[in-house]
């Protein structure tokens, strides 16, 4: 009886001193234990899948010869050349320029637009059919009048990246202000808003989101435009580099070229999704489970 | 004497519809509010008490019946002010930001703002939050910062849509006393859906019950209990248990002519 009771009593100190003691091994408390450690498995699958592709391209290459696939080594080396005697900055130069100037254009354009027919719904449904016809064609269609009308060189390169892109944000902007959350707009007549505040203080700032996700879309299109401005028009940049080598079957270097490309869409795309984080902070924070 | 005045709010014949008339949410209905009164409407989920509310503050028209506010039509410039049945915060702006929005479409001057933002908060128990986002709030809290939102702007019409029915019952307690002071002293119509009997008696001056579909009066309750009740609680008063049960015989009567029954306990709790 007499241990019976010394047993109840001791339980549950028992379980508190385990309790304390597990949660000392993770201070951060278990859920950012857990994240982090699914990072850290991510990574590892992450880098294993990087060896295995070099793997196989060096499988590749020794079993069906260079024109196949180079080998990993000469396109290391390859890089390292074409960056050291300025191929690859010069290019880069020349199709960051191109790429920047026509997503600012594309993205001023879009969002002025964009807010101008979602604040004039009645203009938006007029011009609803036009600009999704436009939207739908492929930018590449545009191509020979862009020719005719701004040449072969940046300026029509320019314009065919701000063609294909400045439409995805236009629309975004339209359809983010015109579904903006009815609640918070009967909220803010009901303390007596006028149509001005009521459409920059409420709406506008509500489609924010939908606004950043339009220049991320329109983003990646700029990155496709530019490439395929490249090879249309007067080959520059990346992928006058990039199809040139092709021409020549010089594996490696085209390896190399393609390379910049990936990171250098990685990194807009990452940059955009960092900046859409934190100016669109309410949401992501509500997504987050917050 | 009050009744000399002429009402602040006053319904007369209001019908509205909603889908083309195919729900009819309100139908032939009227009934006046004086200055300075605190009225409940209470009436089980879907009777059209949300649909009054945003009728009295002008956000949707009667399709017959007219509605007055001192006098006019409701009219957005006139210093009404709604607590919404969900708190309706700009998730982009900080508590603090939420308020000072408010205030600044009411035309108050960017200096006095501050203070008076803070001050609200501090009435509410949130001054430690005013930096804080919504999304970083308790939903009982959300709703306490809209509160302080509609009080800020000191409104002659006070529209409450179920402020209390998202919090617990300490908080509740606390803020129908801070409401009662204030209106106590401020003295604004006050016109308070809910759908707990016992926040309408404690709280009001006369309760009015709806019976749903469509919405219409079922019953005008006076409330003739001590006033002020923030300073002596008016429930161990015999009074107040003949209240309550002649209010709850009314609704019991309610569901006797086919309401849902379901629909009655989901709204009035049990039977005393
Ligand atoms: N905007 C709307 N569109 C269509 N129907 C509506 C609309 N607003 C209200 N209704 C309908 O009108 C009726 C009354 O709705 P209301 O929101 O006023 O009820 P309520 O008494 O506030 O209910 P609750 O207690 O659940 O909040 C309901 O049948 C509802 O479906
Ligand atoms: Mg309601």
């Amino acid at each position: 009886m007499a241990d019976q009771l010394k047993l109840d009593t001791d339980a549950p100190a028992a379980a508190g001193k385990t309790r304390r003691r597990r949660n000392a091994g993770s201070p951060r408390g278990s859920a950012g234990y857990e994240r982090r450690r699914s990072r850290r498995i991510a990574t590892t699958w992450q880098v294993c899948i990087l060896l295995a592709l070099i793997a196989g391209m060096k499988i590749l290459n020794t079993t069906s010869g260079n024109l196949v696939m180079p080998s990993p080594e000469a396109v290391f080396w390859q890089s390292v050349e074409m960056w050291a005697d300025g191929t690859i900055p010069r290019a880069l130069g020349e199709s960051l320029t191109v790429l920047g100037l026509g997503f600012i254009l594309a993205s001023t354009s879009g969002i002025m637009i964009g807010i101008l027919l979602g604040g004039f719904p009645f203009l938006g449904r007029v011009l609803d059919p036009y600009v999704n016809a436009v939207n739908a064609t492929p930018g590449a269609a545009f191509i020979p009048l862009i020719i005719v009308w701004f040449g072969l060189y940046a300026e029509a390169k320019i314009a065919l990246v701000w063609l294909a892109a400045v439409f995805p944000v236009l629309i975004n902007t339209t359809a983010g202000i015109s579904n903006a959350n009815k609640d918070l707009i009967e909220m803010a007549q009901s303390f007596g808003a006028s149509r001005w505040t009521l459409f920059w203080q409420v709406m506008v700032p509500d489609a924010l989101p939908s606004i950043l996700s339009g220049l991320r879309i329109g983003a990646a299109i700029c990155i496709v435009g530019t490439v395929i401005a490249e090879l249309t028009m007067a080959q520059s940049g990346l992928g006058g580099l990039m199809i040139k080598a092709g021409n020549r079957f010089q594996m490696d270097r085209y390896f190399a070229v393609v390379i910049v490309m990936m990171a250098l869409g990685s990194l807009i795309t990452i940059g955009l999704r960092l900046a859409e984080r934190r100016l669109g902070r309410w949401r992501v924070a509500m997504q987050d489970g917050g | 004497m009050t009744e000399t005045r002429p009402p602040i709010i006053s319904l007369n014949g209001v019908s509205k519809s909603f889908k083309d008339g195919q729900v009819q949410a309100i139908e032939d209905l009227s009934f006046d509010v004086r200055p300075g009164e605190f009225v409940s409407l209470v009436g089980p989920s879907g009777c059209g008490k949300t649909t009054l509310l945003r009728l009295i503050d002008g956000l949707v028209a009667p399709d017959r019946g007219t509605v007055l506010v001192n006098g006019r039509p409701p009219d957005p410039t006139y210093n009404m002010a709604m607590v919404f049945q969900s708190s309706r915060l700009l998730p982009w702006r900080t508590v603090a930001g939420n308020i000072d929005f408010v205030l600044g479409l009411r035309g108050h001057a960017p200096k006095a703002r501050k203070s008076r933002v803070q001050a609200l908060l501090g009435a509410v128990g949130l001054r430690e939050f005013a930096e804080a986002y919504p999304h970083e709030l308790s939903g009982g809290m959300q709703q306490r910062v809209g509160l302080a939102r509609a009080l800020a702007v000191e409104p002659e019409v006070l529209l409450m849509d179920e402020p209390f029915a998202a919090l617990d019952a300490m908080t509740r307690e606390t803020l129908r006393g801070e409401l009662l002071r204030l209106w106590d002293r401020r003295r604004m119509a006050v016109v308070f859906v809910t759908h707990d009997i016992d926040e309408a008696i404690i709280l009001s001056q006369r309760i009015i019950v709806l019976r749903p579909r469509p919405g219409r009066i079922d019953a005008v309750v006076p409330v003739d209990l001590p006033e002020p009740r923030w300073q002596t609680d008016p429930r161990g008063l015999p009074a107040y248990a003949d209240l309550r049960r002649a209010l709850w015989d009314r609704i019991h009567a309610m569901g006797r002519e086919g309401v849902a029954l379901e629909e009655l306990t989901g709204a009035f709790g049990d039977e005393p």
